[in-house]
């Protein structure tokens, strides 16, 4: 039993490295989107610096906070692109699931290992270059050891929560006959209550409270929490542990949506 | 039981039904309505371990949504489907371990890595023992001459090289059952034969069960003592290929070369014996249609020769796509022999 297991392992080992292969072959693509999103984050930052203007502090952050955070959140974003996203949906849409459906593996466990592989490539290497900007150049927040860790590790369980989400709107592609719709839609509504758009702060009570309970904010608000100290350690460890109670919540919503979903399958084509 | 057991299987899609034009779309928007297409009418079906069957019949008569329930992509709407015991749908990866397939026209290689990673992939994720897997590929790279682009990508492949390096990726972990859906589909000859002969080795040294669906007549004469025809959901032919041609090829057309042909003569001969039409006849040449159960050739031409001398002549037999078309288009009569009851006319569309 348990040689069966650590075999099978092996399987969505040897997927997510094939996946790393794969975004290589793609690193057009991955460099494009690198591209994209710095043009983002570097027009995150002039705003930003324009409303600061002449202000020390706004919603309890200064410009320092401020500019952290950008960053920190460019991070978080990096974890999975717009290409794994869509490739999940793709699959549904252009019936290409059949072919893995032939295989002995679970779609699920499948589908996060390809993430997983191809997150190792193209958000891996923004993460590790950001974090190293943020550790050894001035003019950022830095946090001491202990948060830096859970930093880390909230970054991880990050991955987890929007592997959920994303996983969750590809299976709605079951019920409908495009994805753009519910890609775009998925990221707005990401977008704004992860924090990644606006940190959740600047929201009025109601909304922050809004999105402190739902699970998005796990995706950039928990991380950059963590990072920049703004949590003791205990309300960091408590954060943690609902990013973590979020991953796994979603992952079993997702067993639960595929099993009604693989009922769907209607494979164009008789 | 039989290996794999088909019980009343059915299988219904439902199909959004648009009135033409922009308002029909607007008004679907408020109002859908739907009918439902029986795709598989409550089909009864055993196989045996080692068995390879044809499954065959004209486009969207079931074939493929048939498969698919085999292999547990698709869930029956109703009856059972069994494969070694297992039920594919709700055991899917633990008949998946056990079942290779190929869809013709869909490939199961990862598109941006080379061929030969495809493969190592494969032998990771069925958990094939290193030396079975050595051994396995060696043989297939040789069987199915794939030295030529096994570091390819996917992408970069010839229809006959990838769907020579599927049938490869669907056998690497010796399959006990193996499903192919237009295995051939748009090959070349040579290609086909190099296919079609690795199909029928595997079948023999390993006894894999094959159930093959094509529209590839040679496909079906030279892999398959089974013949299964399937229209429009239901079954409507179970039997052998032989049984077929015997029953169904009955008709017969011989052409002779003429010299000093009596013409009238002729006419007057064939019109009176029974079972011979006359296809054509002029002072060179002569058509004859025969019944091969009422009159042989040597009596057909026996009679010919009374009346002119034969330079030469020609049997043509009906091809086996001719007798299956009948089959088809119900031209035939199937009540008796092997045939089924013919009970599919009313079911589709309901």
């Amino acid at each position: 039993m348990k040689a069966r297991l650590f075999r099978s392992r092996r399987a969505y080992m040897s997927l997510a490295v094939r996946n790393m292969q794969n975004a290589l072959a793609y690193r057009l693509t991955y460099i494009m989107g690198f591209i994209a999103n710095f043009i983002v984050l570097i027009a995150m930052y002039a705003l930003w610096s324009t409303i600061y203007e002449g202000r020390d502090e706004l919603a309890g952050m200064t410009w320092m906070q401020m500019k952290t955070y950008l960053l920190v959140a460019f991070i978080c974003n990096a974890a999975i692109t717009f290409y794994s996203e869509t490739r999940i949906s793709g699959k549904i849409l252009d019936g290409s699931v059949s072919i893995d459906l032939l295989k002995p593996l679970d779609f699920q466990k499948a589908r996060f290992a390809e993430t997983l592989g191809s997150t190792v490539i193209e958000g891996g290497l923004t993460a590790v270059i950001v974090i190293i900007v943020l550790l050894f150049t001035s003019g950022f927040l830095k946090p001491d050891f202990a948060h830096a860790v859970l930093f880390i590790l909230s970054l991880g369980a990050s991955l987890f929560v929007k592997f959920g989400i994303v996983y969750l709107a590809g299976l709605l592609c079951f019920w409908t006959t495009g994805a753009v719709g519910i890609v775009w839609a998925r990221m707005a509504v990401t977008s704004l209550f992860s924090g990644s758009l606006v940190p959740l702060a600047f929201f009025p009570g109601w909304l922050e409270k809004l999105s402190l309970a739902m699970p998005f904010q796990g995706i950039v608000h928990t991380p950059a929490a963590i990072y920049m100290q703004q949590l003791t350690m205990t309300e960091a460890l408590g954060a943690f542990a609902a990013q973590c109670a979020w991953a796994v919540a979603l992952w079993y919503a997702g067993k639960l949506v595929w099993s009604r979903a693989v009922r769907q399958i209607t494979i164009h084509g008789g | 039981m039989s290996f794999i057991e088909i019980r009343q299987l059915k299988k219904q899609f439902r199909q959004a039904v648009k009135s033409p034009g922009l308002a029909g779309a607007v008004k679907h928007l408020f109002s859908q309505q739907y009918v439902d297409k029986l795709a598989v009418a409550g089909i009864d079906l055993d196989i045996e371990e080692g068995e390879t069957v044809a499954y065959v019949g004209p486009n969207g008569a079931g074939k493929s949504t048939t498969i698919k329930m085999l292999t547990g992509i698709l869930v029956p709407t109703s009856g059972t489907v069994r494969v070694g015991g297992i039920d594919p749908f709700k055991n899917r990866m633990d008949n998946a371990r056990t079942i290779g397939a190929v869809f013709g026209q869909r490939t199961q290689l990862w598109w941006d890595i080379p061929v030969s990673e495809t493969f190592s992939l494969l032998k990771d994720i069925y958990e094939i023992p290193e030396d079975r897997y050595r051994r396995n590929l060696d043989q297939f790279i040789e069987l199915l001459g794939m030295e030529d682009f096994l570091h390819l990508t996917a992408r970069k492949l010839s229809l006959g090289q990838r769907m020579r390096a599927d049938l490869a990726a669907a056998l690497l972990h010796n399959p006990r059952t193996v499903y192919l859906d237009e295995p051939t589909i748009g090959l070349d000859i040579a290609v086909k034969q190099r296919i079609r002969e690795f199909i029928k080795r595997s079948n023999k040294e390993n006894g894999t069960t094959i159930m093959l669906t094509t529209h590839d007549l040679g496909d079906i004469e030279d892999l398959c003592n089974r013949l299964v025809i399937i229209d429009r959901g239901s079954l409507i032919y179970d039997g052998t290929l032989e049984a077929v041609k015997n029953r169904f090829a009955r008709e017969r057309v011989i052409h002779c070369q003429l010299q000093h042909a009596d013409i009238p003569a002729l006419h007057d001969t064939f019109d009176r014996m029974p079972g011979v039409a006359v296809e054509s006849l002029d002072a060179a040449c002569v058509s004859l249609r025969f019944d091969r159960f009422k009159a042989t050739a040597s009596e057909v031409i026996s009679a010919v020769m009374l009346h002119g001398e034969v330079a030469d002549f020609r049997i043509d037999e009906p091809g086996i796509e001719h007798v299956i078309k009948q089959v088809y288009e119900r031209q035939l009569d199937l009540e008796d022999g092997h045939a089924l009851a013919a009970a599919g006319t009313e079911a589709a569309g309901a």
